[in-house]
């Protein structure tokens, strides 16, 4: 089994030390990188994209409400630059908001596998690992 | 008198029977010109007899004369016999007498009818001793002349000696006996040259001579024959001593003169000219006549016509005597209208018939029409019937026209009107009443001519609800327009002209300027009116709707308001789930860590993280507490502050920062400037746009920073304007006064300066707007209530 790469994007300083001890745990993981919002992790995408195909993220988690570019904006980027990308990207909303609209606003974006609320397990992670490999697999 | 009278009708015959009268001209001067030719030709032809008789006489003279010269030479001749019968000296003799006589071409002497002796010989031998009594037809005229025993001429006969000559004997007695015959020979051509009747040579005559043949007794011509005269008309004269007879014979028989049949001719052609012209000069009394017939006709029909236009007609005429106003003559239905007989109206005068209150009235036209000063007159009047009613009639007087200066009669027109006049009073009164009806209508009722393009009509309310006058409305050019509220007096004149063009009935709102300056809605209900299907007039009414337009406007404040509150109240339902949760999510999490920590040193620090959530989440809870103050705290003292007084306080309590900076403020608030606000708000609101324009000021300038006051649609704005980093308003217009939302990667940007801001501007009333673009700036503008 082939551990993964994950990005996580969330401005948030406590979520992003939970999620580190988290991503440990699992222990399903290769490498994980963490971004403040969007636009960081959007450059570094482009960025690698045509030096360092190896470290095309599997996994993304991604937040909503972000300074300078939000969850949603990250998702028309990715919408853009899709073509270049030679790898299935799983990308899941994690977000403390409960509220039905953002819900329903990640369904509207085919790349987003799933929408999952705050807090985050270990469970979480390793299941997210497992129906990607299913799924790859199938 | 009788005969007057007779000549009359004898002239009248003929001037009813110009035909007639121009053929017996005609034929009476017919018959003059042709007597008068035939006159005339029978004088010509008198003339001609006269003139041939002449001719013939004077040569029927010379013939005569020749021959008696030529009965001198054969006396003389016959002397030269000697007393024994025997001629004596012949030649000699012969000689002096054909030398005398140059006619004569030879002598003979002629002894017993033989000749014998012949002067001159030469020429003559053939006839020497030719017995002239053998031969019949020379015995009898010999014998003849022997018994006449005078000098006959015989011949034309053919001469022995040759030629054609005639020969004249004498017969001569010797003592009583017969001896012979002296005899001289003429040559006919010399005799008639003699005579001139060779060269006579006329236009119109000529001459022929002939000889009764002794045996037969017949005619016989000597001359050339040139054609049988027997139906000529000719002269003839014997000539003695002979049998011959002379005849001058005109050329052409019996002509009618050709210059007199001319002249016949002409007189004839105007002998037929005068009679056209009499038939004409006759006809033309005769068409005069049947013209002034005709006329006569006309006239008669005319007048009867217009009698009975006069006295049928269905408005009244009178004739009135312009002097003494007496009525001469009225029509039937004049008569009819008042009630009166003719000879009732005849007695009366226009006075006395006239209503006492129009009396004078009438008698002041009446002057003036005969003055000259007018031509006519139309007046209403009242007039007097038979049953001492008194009705109205519509008058149309003017004079009679005549040479005149001064008219003597006048011809009125007279229509009953009293039925015009109830009728007329009947709508006026539903005139009036429905103009008042109009006034109640609590709405201005208008009319508007299409055609003219102007206001025909505006109802008094006007005056009420806008408090212009009726005349103001009316008169004053656009005054509709001009009074329009200036924000819609373009969708209104627009609207109201496209709906000209359509003609569509139509409803629509627009807000007046009233006279002391109030706004006033008013609801204009438009309608068409046609006319054989052309709009010709648009009318309607303007309901004043302010009280109903203040209160919608209320409602969609509330509306509004609520709308806000609602929005407002959603959002912090969604910082509650979201900011709260995001707290409770870390802390779930961290407990998980703790649990399963497998060292004290990572619990530790898991308990750290937890300290710290602990404290972002103190710290959001006492920004929602902030923010339900704002929205909770209704009854906020406001009250009047000097606002420099609080940009300085601002000022100070960011001072380290400015000096720290190097921010340059450029402020233009008057130092009295006053307004009405929550003092912690102002104070609170100054604070937070200063500090957050420090917070985003551009890396690569020094922060130049203005605070204005200033009047915006008579309300005061603050605007604060800076030279930063700017936002993107495209992306996050919609978010910028949101809570926790920030917009740029400073981690100082806590995302809820602006939030706070909004609330309370909202709360004291107000609005705040941003203006903005990425890398140059931005602008906040406060609108204070």
């Amino acid at each position: 089994m082939n551990k993964k790469i994950i990005w996580i994007i969330d401005d948030d300083a406590i979520y992003q030390t939970i999620i580190n001890k988290l991503i440990q745990k699992s222990g399903v993981f290769s490498t994980h990188s963490s971004f403040m919002n969007g636009k960081e992790a959007i450059t570094t995408l482009n960025t690698i994209l045509e030096i360092h195909e190896e470290f095309i993220p599997d996994i993304i988690l991604l937040d909503i409400n972000m300074p300078v570019m939000d969850g949603w904006e990250f998702m028309e980027e990715i919408k853009r630059i899709k073509s270049k990308i030679n790898k299935q990207i799983i990308i899941y909303i994690v977000s403390s908001s409960i509220a039905i609209e953002d819900r329903n606003k990640s369904k509207t974006f085919t790349d987003i596998i799933g929408y999952i609320p705050k807090p985050i397990s270990v469970e979480d992670l390793i299941a997210i690992v497992q129906s990607d490999e299913n799924s790859a697999g199938n | 008198m009788k005969t007057e009278k007779s000549w009359t009708n004898f002239t009248n015959w003929f001037a009813i029977r110009p035909r007639t009268s121009g053929f017996l001209v005609f034929i009476i001067l017919s018959i003059a010109v042709i007597s008068v030719s035939f006159l005339r030709n029978h004088i010509e032809r008198e003339d001609e007899r006269y003139e041939m008789n002449l001719i013939l006489s004077d040569a029927h003279q010379k013939i005569e004369q020749s021959l008696k010269n030529c009965y001198t030479t054969t006396v003389s001749l016959a002397l030269t016999l000697n007393d024994d019968g025997i001629p004596q000296n012949f030649d000699t003799i012969s000689k002096k007498l054909i030398k005398s006589n140059p006619l004569v071409s030879a002598v003979q002497l002629v002894p017993n009818g033989i000749i014998k002796y012949i002067y001159p010989m030469k020429g003559n031998e053939a006839a020497m001793d030719f017995n002239i009594l053998e031969l019949p037809n020379l015995k009898k005229e010999a014998l003849k002349s022997i018994e006449t025993q005078k000098i006959f001429f015989a011949g034309p006969l053919q001469l022995k000696q040759g030629g054609i000559g005639i020969v004249g004997r004498l017969p001569i007695y010797h003592k009583n006996n017969f001896w012979g015959f002296s005899a001289v020979v003429i040559k006919l051509d010399t005799l008639l040259e003699t005579c001139g009747i060779t060269s006579f040579n006329h236009s119109r005559y000529y001459f022929q001579i002939s000889k009764k043949d002794p045996q037969t007794a017949k005619e016989h011509f000597f001359l050339p024959l040139k054609r049988d005269f027997s139906k000529s008309y000719f002269l003839s004269k014997s000539i003695s001593d002979s049998d011959w007879k002379i005849y001058l014979i005109a050329k052409k028989a019996y002509t009618v003169y050709p210059q007199i049949l001319l002249r016949g001719i002409f007189g004839l052609i105007i002998a037929m000219l005068f009679g056209i012209l009499t038939a004409k000069l006759l006809k033309k009394p005769e068409e005069l006549g049947f013209l002034l017939k005709e006329q006569e006709a006309k006239l008669l029909k005319n007048e009867l016509k217009f009698k009975t236009i006069f006295d049928q007609a269905t408005i009244g005429f009178v004739i009135i005597e312009a002097e003494t106003g007496d009525f001469i003559e009225a029509n039937c239905k004049y008569c009819e209208m008042l009630g009166f007989t003719l000879d009732e109206i005849k007695e009366k005068g226009v006075k006395s018939i006239t209503h006492p209150d129009d009396v004078e009235k009438t008698l002041k036209n009446i002057k003036k029409l005969n003055e000259g000063k007018i031509s006519e007159y139309v007046s209403e009047k009242r007039t007097l019937t038979k049953n001492g009613n008194y009705i109205w009639v519509n008058l149309t007087v003017s004079p009679i026209l005549e040479t005149t200066d001064k008219p003597t009669t006048l011809i009125a027109f007279i229509q009953d009107i009293t039925k015009t006049k109830a009728t007329e009073a009947l709508i006026k009164k539903s005139q009036s009443r429905f103009k008042s009806l109009i006034d109640t209508i609590d709405g201005i009722v208008w009319e508007y001519d299409l055609e003219t393009m102007t206001s025909t009509f505006v109802s008094k309310k006007i005056e009420h609800l806008l408090g212009y006058s009726v005349e103001d409305f009316l008169e004053i050019p656009n005054f509709w327009e001009d009074h329009i509220h200036p924000e819609d007096r373009e969708y209104a004149i627009s609207l109201s002209a496209r709906e000209n063009k359509n003609y569509t009935n139509h409803v629509y709102e627009y807000r007046m300027i009233s006279k002391n300056g109030k706004v006033i809605w008013i609801r204009d209900i438009m309608n068409y009116v046609f006319e054989d299907g052309k709009p010709v007039i648009s009318r309607g009414i303007m309901i004043d709707i302010t009280i109903m337009k203040e209160a919608e406007n209320d409602l969609n404040n509330s509306l509004q308001l609520v709308t806000e509150q609602n929005k407002r109240l959603l959002n912090f339902s969604y910082i509650v789930s979201h900011n709260l949760r995001s707290h409770t999510s870390n802390i779930e999490s961290i407990l998980y860590l703790i649990e399963s920590a497998e060292s004290e040193d990572e619990r530790n620090e898991m308990m750290q993280l937890l300290k710290s959530v602990s404290n972002s989440l103190d710290e959001t809870m006492k920004h929602l507490n902030e923010v339900v103050n704002i929205n909770t705290n209704i009854n906020l003292v406001t009250k009047p502050l000097i606002l420099n007084n609080y940009v300085n306080k601002a000022k100070d309590i960011l001072s380290e920062q400015i000096q720290l900076n190097d921010v340059n403020f450029i402020t233009n608030i008057p130092d009295d400037a006053v307004i009405n606000y929550n003092s912690a708000y102002l104070e609170s609101i100054i604070y937070n746009l200063i500090s957050n324009a420090i917070r985003y000021k551009h890396d690569e300038r020094k922060l130049l920073m203005s605070i204005n006051l200033y009047k915006e649609n008579d309300k005061d704005v603050l605007e604060f304007t800076d030279n930063g980093i700017g936002i993107d308003l495209e992306r996050n217009g919609d978010k910028i006064f949101g809570m926790y939302k920030t917009f740029s990667d400073n981690v100082d940007a806590r995302g809820i300066g602006l939030f706070i801001t909004k609330n309370q501007v909202d709360a004291m009333g107000g609005t705040i707007t941003v203006d903005s673009k990425l890398n140059v700036g931005s602008t906040f503008k406060i609108y204070i209530k």
